[in-house]
């Protein structure tokens, strides 16, 4: 349900993304962190060991470049580092190297679509910059309250991160949530990060406040905390709340930063916002500025594959589905990839589009499998399609079908004969046939439609569904139904 | 120039720097500002007139590296030489700023 506000919402993101490297920003030890020893993934420069220095990962400036592009930025052909200083031992240094001012990535903007409404969301640009270590407070709930001392893990520290950050151009929690996930549609086309918000691949900040009675700015506050796209939805809608009910008591938004508590449902004041000035910016000495050459942009722009909303035009173009149906099938690449390999294969476009939507997914779904996992390949599918359209099988012996090839690694032949079912229609007179028998057989059945007391259809559908199981599927569902409705009708 | 900070100064940078410190710390933090501050006067007074420049060529090293990862073997050489371990956790004073 959308909030409701008195005053216009003004909300604009800090999105941080993990970039796909193997190594850290400025040294060389994995990024393979998750469900390792705490400190094993460290070395002399991540632990800030007194003579090292940092050396920048290429591979980081090629993704925050591609990120950019795909943004529709600026990249800039001289960027720097500065430190960032703040009181806090995350990070081994007492700072962070992040980027300030120059930054590789200037400007864009990213379309997204929201309620049905498309909206422009303009980047205000993208930096690097190196993630923190992870604290641990030794108390029962795991809170900072209480505890005497903190532990600290620095696996996560120096790991590279691309900050977006957007012009508050969102006006609704709904719209807060499209954005962030076209977001991280683009950073997953175009293998950026992997973009999982559940292990912190994806960590978004929020920025709201609400419009003055003259038209101006209210005071923003920061929002922390979030995560999963529910409780970005469900913190935002609170904040909005909270801020209401404050205005209207004849109180003032105070500028601070507030955590998203996800148990409680409530955010909560966490510290006087820092302003940059006390975060002591200056740059950072010890690395020499990031210079991007136009060949090498030019590469970048080469390297860059179709993304979402080409795809999604092209899918249009090409295969004429409606638009909720390309909506799902280009949510990621790989199924994009697996529907069109279908088509390639043979399958007529809009049954392979529902076939692949409706039922492998649904398969999946069953086996808690992603789309990268699946057993059917996109050439079984297509022939699969193929006999389902000239009625060699029923559809509903095709979907059998399908789930033993989500399961099992057989060829399409194999699947066919391990659900019983011979590939073939039944004749026009075997139909008769068996129909006769089973009504035979059921005459209760027959009764209760007979006097006209089966309103729902119930009874209708269960002589259906014995048809298509003594058929063991060869039977044509419309021509089992109507060849039953005309005996029914004749027995009236 | 010397340089000298008071009780006053030195209360006004902790807080500042985020740091709580009880009131029997502050002559203790206050005196070792003070000797910073004295061998930082001490360096300033030097006559380094007619030393040369303290400089050397060496060959221009890169400036990016490749995305390849090493693993670094001596890590217990500094767990052994930090102020505070837990387990494999380095161990560091509770923030007071979240509170």
């Amino acid at each position: 349900m959308a909030v409701v506000s008195k005053r216009p919402i003004v909300i604009g993101l800090e999105v941080h993304i993990q970039l796909n490297t193997d190594t850290k920003l400025f040294c060389s030890c994995s990024t393979d962190y998750i469900g390792h020893t705490p400190n094993s993934n460290t070395c002399p420069i991540c632990l800030a060991v007194p003579g090292t220095l940092p050396l920048l990962n290429d591979c980081a400036v090629e993704l925050g470049s591609r990120m950019g592009l795909g943004l529709h930025g600026e990249i800039q052909r001289y960027s720097n580092f500065h430190r960032k200083n703040y009181f806090y031992p995350d990070l081994a240094k007492a700072y962070q190297i992040t980027q300030y001012g120059l930054t590789i990535s200037d400007g864009g903007y990213l379309d997204i679509e929201s309620e049905g409404k498309p909206r422009r969301v303009r980047i205000h640009h993208l930096h690097l910059e190196e993630d923190a270590g992870k604290l641990v407070h030794p108390t029962a709930d795991g809170r900072l309250t209480g505890a005497a001392y903190s532990l600290v893990d620095y696996n996560r520290g120096g790991v590279p991160l691309s900050e977006i950050v957007s012009e508050p151009d969102m006006s609704s929690p709904a719209e807060a949530r499209d954005y962030v996930i076209r977001l991280r549609q683009l950073a997953r086309y175009l293998d950026v990060s992997d973009g999982e918000m559940e292990s912190g691949s994806l960590r978004v900040d929020a920025n709201i406040s609400l419009t003055n009675p003259d038209g101006s700015l209210g005071t923003r506050v920061e929002i922390k905390n979030m995560n999963s796209l529910k409780s970005l939805e469900r913190a935002l809608e609170y904040e909005i709340s909270r801020q209401n009910k404050v205005l209207d008591s004849g109180g003032r938004i105070i500028q601070e930063t507030r955590l998203w508590d996800d148990a409680e449902e409530v955010t909560r004041s966490m510290r006087n916002k820092e302003t940059a000035s006390d975060y002591r910016y200056y740059p950072e000495m010890d690395l020499a500025p990031i210079v991007i050459t136009d060949d090498q942009i030019e590469a970048f722009k080469r390297s860059m594959p179709e993304l979402p909303w080409e795809k999604r035009e092209r899918f249009e173009k090409s295969f004429g589905l409606a638009y909720e149906e390309i909506a799902i099938l280009t949510e990621r690449k790989e199924l994009a990839r697996y529907y069109e390999d279908t088509v390639e294969a043979g399958a007529p476009p809009a049954r392979a589009a529902n076939w692949v939507r409706m039922e492998v997914l649904r398969a999946l779904n069953e086996l808690g499998q992603d789309i990268t996992d699946c057993k059917v390949k996109p050439s079984a599918l297509a022939e699969l399609v193929k006999k389902v359209e000239s009625k060699e099988i029923s559809s509903t012996i095709g979907k059998e079908v399908l789930d033993v090839l989500a399961r099992e690694n057989i060829t399409l032949e194999d699947a066919i004969k391990r659900t019983g079912a011979s590939v073939g229609r039944i004749t026009s007179e075997s139909l008769d046939a068996l129909i006769d028998k089973i009504l035979g057989g059921n005459p209760d059945v027959v009764d209760t439609i007979k006097s006209g007391q089966d309103k729902k259809g119930g009874k209708l559908k269960f002589l259906q569904g014995l048809i298509m199981k003594e058929s063991k599927g060869q039977a044509d569902p419309r021509e089992a139904s109507e060849t039953l409705a005309k005996k029914l009708e004749g027995l009236c | 120039m010397k340089m000298t900070v008071d009780r006053e100064v030195t209360l006004r940078m902790a807080r500042a720097a985020q740091l709580r410190i009880e009131p029997d710390q502050v002559d203790y933090m206050m005196n070792s500002i003070n000797d910073i501050l004295d061998f930082c006067a001490l360096v300033g007074d030097l006559d380094c007139a007619g030393t040369p420049d303290f400089s050397w060529k060496m060959k221009k090293l890169p400036d990016r590296r490749p995305d390849i990862a090493h693993d670094w073997s001596d890590r217990d050489e500094f767990k052994s030489s930090a102020p505070a371990i837990d387990g494999d956790f380095f161990r560091v004073p509770k923030i007071n700023a979240e509170e």
